[in-house]
């Protein structure tokens, strides 16, 4: 039997013996392969396949949930009946909003022949390639290449049904040799789009830019950040970006719904239909997938709300489902000649907040830093200690990049802004 | 046990140098409450089996959760391609096994009451009274409340003839308060992380009057001060705060895999490499910090690990000096170790066991110590209590860190308590820079249930401890 048919098959299972007055199951299959290397050589290497249940309850506005993944029908009772039994004994809750009816799902595609087909041999014999380049450098290489099927299905008491596909192959490394340690990953739903020796070329180009870094004085000054960089931070952005969590004056924007409060260069969106972009067809809530604009031209459009606070305030509710920053095409060495001075980074690193209310975080650079003066990029530098306010400091935007696809969620461009917050510099 | 002791046999047909089988049944009840309302109240089960594979030096590992005799073949038969896949790149020989015996052996967290024997009812009815505390301030706008129970059931075997079944449990309580006033909103946290013991630890916290404690300095923090520019004091640091400082800055720099370079690509290497064994000053000459996975109550004591090596109990810094690595027996090998020390884990059965941090604490000190004392002792410092912003690099060298709560010491009492307070440091300045360890009277632990590392990520578990410490000229300062 094919696993959508099996996903069905418990559904239906559930709705002749789910008693309550309202239950929303969740079905997710995944199939994945992992290799990862260090220092050269396969260090762990694993492949499976996972099914689990999700299924929450409701009786009035009293609601209990379970997962397992065991599935002959005397589990699937039992789980029903620990799940009405939780319900049952729980308290109303009075934010409860009923599963959503049956909806007209958009197709997206984000599963290929290419990607699900790929050989775990196959696989082996990239990393194959990535370990014979860290040796013809001298170099050790360290990584993963993963490969991952998942199928998603959601059926609610109220007559949502569908069902969800992705495919994901991801491929990411780390070239090291004394002080010089770079990075480059990257993620498609097509495999097809993914070129080992494009990774390659981009690892070599950043690896070889790279010396053994020197010191230098912390301090404001202007930064390129390259667009795993820009990703990096963005899913911070997405954490704090609550409408709810605004309006009881958690986070700096409250009241700024509608407001400008980003940069006007800085344009953010979720789409449903953009080509290499991973979308679901629907959320985990059952309303379908929809274009979302975040933030437009600095003003802020939208914020992310669930179904009880959304009908409360008389709005749609959305969520965070892939980043598409708007660029503007200006290649990194016209970047460099708009400054005196400035950095360039690679990646940054362990961000977390410091201040939720003020919306400050702090990290690190990581993967590489380079230090530009008049349009020239004049040496490695060691790693900074950052803290920022991401807000503010799209104000500060300069000049963009090509928005290039740096995942299968993502698509970004290189952001040069003017005086980064640099309060330490790290010891290599 | 028979289906696990056919897999081996089938194994050791195969050729294999070496495999083990390791069936795991994971129960997690959560329960999340915000401002009243429950917004999630769930039984999760997962049940299945993980293989792992040793062959010409690389290692191979499946998962499934078909418990059938074919199902379980084509398993092990996918383990040993994967490990024939895995030997095609490899330094040398491959990677070594360290020397094992063998074991039989069961192993259960002492507890008296089982949290899941509890009815949810009886939990949430808990959790709402908290929540209603918190919010009859009227400055507190927000109040949650997060309870996780965990309980793992494994059975594992290996060829080399070790036979265990372990049992191991936990429960964490956390919940928050967060109070706005005068365009800023501050949290306040109680937490004491995970504790492997049985609902009879629950009925000993007196949650009301921490629930008053939690609110009240939840508004305290929201109308203080902030600390103003970055200049060098004194910290008094508390043993939770210090759970995570030693989590962060000792206890992942010491994980051999790490050492080696076997995280590079994402958790990142380690400053602490080989070389520095046995002559590195980590710290001062009062600073200990002992691996001990025998600890009671701790969540890496589980008799023994993924590997099926016993759980032990050694210095991984010793008066100072960096001492040793926690490993496992496919690291050990590669600094010339006989044996793991034990710590290779695994969170879920189709996760693969990766080296993690063992239990880890600071020694108490030896001379009668308490916090008041250290108090009384500084002239200019800021005391700080539970965790908050953390941030390392990815050498574990560089590190600024904030906290729950803070206090300004002015010649040795506490003054008033400050907000968005921020400490930088590095490795060895900062664990050198310590000159005063409460004594055991003021020892307590802290189970960490989130500790990120691996690709694919996984969620590890263990536990941190000591007694309030002092660290002499740190840098620290408001935040900006």
């Amino acid at each position: 039997m094919m696993m959508n048919e099996k996903m069905q098959k418990i559904g239906k299972f559930i709705r002749e013996n789910c008693a309550a007055d309202d239950f929303t199951l969740h079905i997710n299959n995944s199939q994945t392969s992992a290799t990862r290397f260090a220092q050269n050589a396969i260090t762990h290497n694993m492949g499976g396949e996972n099914t689990n249940l999700y299924l929450e309850v409701t009786f009035g506005t009293k609601t209990g949930a379970v997962s397992g993944n065991i599935f002959d029908e005397k589990s699937l009772q039992q789980l029903i009946k620990t799940a009405e039994s939780i319900a049952s004994l729980n308290q109303p809750d009075p934010e409860f909003v009923a599963s959503e009816g049956a909806h007209k799902l958009p197709e997206t595609t984000k599963t290929s022949h290419e990607t699900i087909s790929l050989s775990s041999e196959k696989m082996v014999d990239n990393i194959a390639k990535c370990v014979e380049n860290a040796k013809h450098k001298d170099a050790n290489i360290s990584g993963i290449s993963e490969k991952e099927i998942s199928k998603n299905y959601m059926l609610t008491k109220n007559g949502f049904e569908g069902f969800d596909e992705e495919a994901v192959f991801s491929h990411s490394m780390t070239m090291k040799k004394d002080g010089k340690e770079t990075k480059v990953s990257k993620s498609v739903n097509d495999f097809n789009n993914f070129s080992m020796e494009n990774q390659l070329n981009q690892l070599n180009l950043q690896f070889d830019s790279l010396d053994n870094p020197v010191s230098m004085e912390k301090g404001r000054m202007p930064v390129i950040l390259r667009p795993a960089a820009v990703l990096n931070w963005l899913h911070y952005l997405a954490w704090g970006f609550n409408l709810r969590s605004a309006d009881d004056g958690l986070t700096p924007f409250t009241g700024k719904l509608g407001k400008q409060v980003f940069g006007e260069k800085f344009n953010l969106y979720s789409r449903q239909n953009q080509a290499k972009i991973s979308a679901p067809s629907f959320f985990s809530n059952g309303l379908p997938v929809r274009d979302i604009d975040w933030i437009k031209n600095g003003v802020i459009q939208t914020m992310s709300s669930n179904r009880f606070y959304a009908n409360k305030k008389g709005i749609l509710p959305a969520q965070f489902y892939n980043f598409i920053v708007d660029g503007e095409n200006i290649s990194e060495k016209e970047m460099m000649k708009k400054v005196k001075r400035g950095v360039i980074v690679n990646s940054l690193w362990y961000i977390r907040s410091t201040d939720q209310k003020v919306g400050e975080q702090t990290g690190l650079t990581r993967d590489g830093v380079l230090y530009f003066e008049d349009g020239e990029i004049v040496k490695s530098v060691k790693n900074f200690r950052w803290n920022e306010i991401l807000h503010d400091a799209t104000k500060r935007i300069i000049a963009l990049g090509e928005s290039v696809h740096q995942s299968y969620y993502a698509k970004i461009p290189t952001m040069l802004i003017d005086d980064f917050n640099f309060v330490d510099v790290t010891t290599f | 046990m028979k289906l696990l002791l056919q897999i081996i046999d089938i194994a050791k047909e195969m050729g294999v140098d070496y495999a083990d089988i390791r069936i795991q049944k994971t129960k997690i009840e959560t329960i999340y409450l915000r401002n009243l309302s429950l917004k999630n109240t769930s039984l999760k089960e997962i049940y299945g089996y993980g293989i792992r594979v040793f062959k010409n030096g690389a290692w191979g590992f499946s998962h499934n959760n078909e418990f059938t005799e074919d199902a379980m073949q084509k398993t092990l038969k996918n383990a040993i391609k994967i490990a024939e896949q895995s030997a095609r790149i490899q330094n040398g020989n491959g990677l070594k096994l360290s020397y094992e015996r063998s074991y039989m052996d069961t192993f259960r967290t002492s507890f008296k009451i089982d949290p899941f024997e509890i009815p949810i009812s009886e939990k949430v009815d808990l959790m709402m009274e908290v929540n209603k505390t918190l919010l009859n301030y009227d400055k507190i706008k927000q109040a949650q409340f997060f309870f996780e129970c965990r309980k793992d059931e494994k059975l594992f075997a290996s060829t080399i003839g070790t036979m265990l079944d372990i049992t191991t449990l936990y429960i964490e309580p956390t919940f928050t308060a967060t109070a706005i006033d005068k365009g800023d909103s501050q949290s306040r946290t109680f937490s004491l992380g995970g504790h492997a013991k049985g609902w009879e630890w629950m009925q000993k916290i007196n949650w009301n009057n921490e629930a008053v404690r939690i609110a009240e300095e939840a508004i305290m923090k929201v109308q203080a001060d902030t600390l103003g520019a970055e200049t060098r004091r004194d910290l008094i640091l508390d043993p939770d705060h210090m759970s995570l400082t030693m989590h962060e800055s000792v206890g992942h720099p010491t994980e051999l895999d790490r050492v080696m370079g076997w995280e590079a690509d994402f958790a990142g290497i380690s400053f602490a490499t080989p070389e520095k064994l046995g002559n590195f000053q980590y710290g001062s000459k009062i600073v200990n910090f002992i691996a001990d996975n025998t600890l009671t109550d701790g969540l890496a004591s589980s008799g023994y690990d993924d590997d099926g090596v016993p759980v032990q109990k050694w210095h991984i810094i010793k008066d100072g000096i960096l001492n040793e690595y926690g490993s496992t027996r496919d690291t050990a090998p590669l600094i010339d170790l006989n044996a793991s020390r034990g710590c290779n884990r695994a969170t879920n059965y189709y996760d693969v066991p990766i080296n993690r941090i063992p239990n880890l604490y600071l020694q108490p000190g030896r001379v009668k110590l308490s916090p008041q004392d250290l108090i009384a002792d500084t002239k200019d410092g800021i005391y700080i209590e539970g965790r908050g912003s953390f941030s390392i690099d990815q050498h574990r060298v560089n590190f600024q860190f904030g906290g729950d709560m803070f206090w300004e010491i002015k010649n040795g009492k506490k003054v008033r308590p400050l907000k968005k307070v921020l400490y930088k440091s590095s490795n060895p300045e900062f664990w050198n820079s310590v000159d005063a360890i409460c004594d055991d009277r003021f020892f307590q632990t802290f189970g960490i249930t989130n500790c990120g590392k691996g690709q694919p990520g996984q969620r590890g578990r263990m536990t941190h401890g000591g007694a309030t410490a002092r660290c002499r000229k740190i840098r620290v300062g408001g935040s900006q």
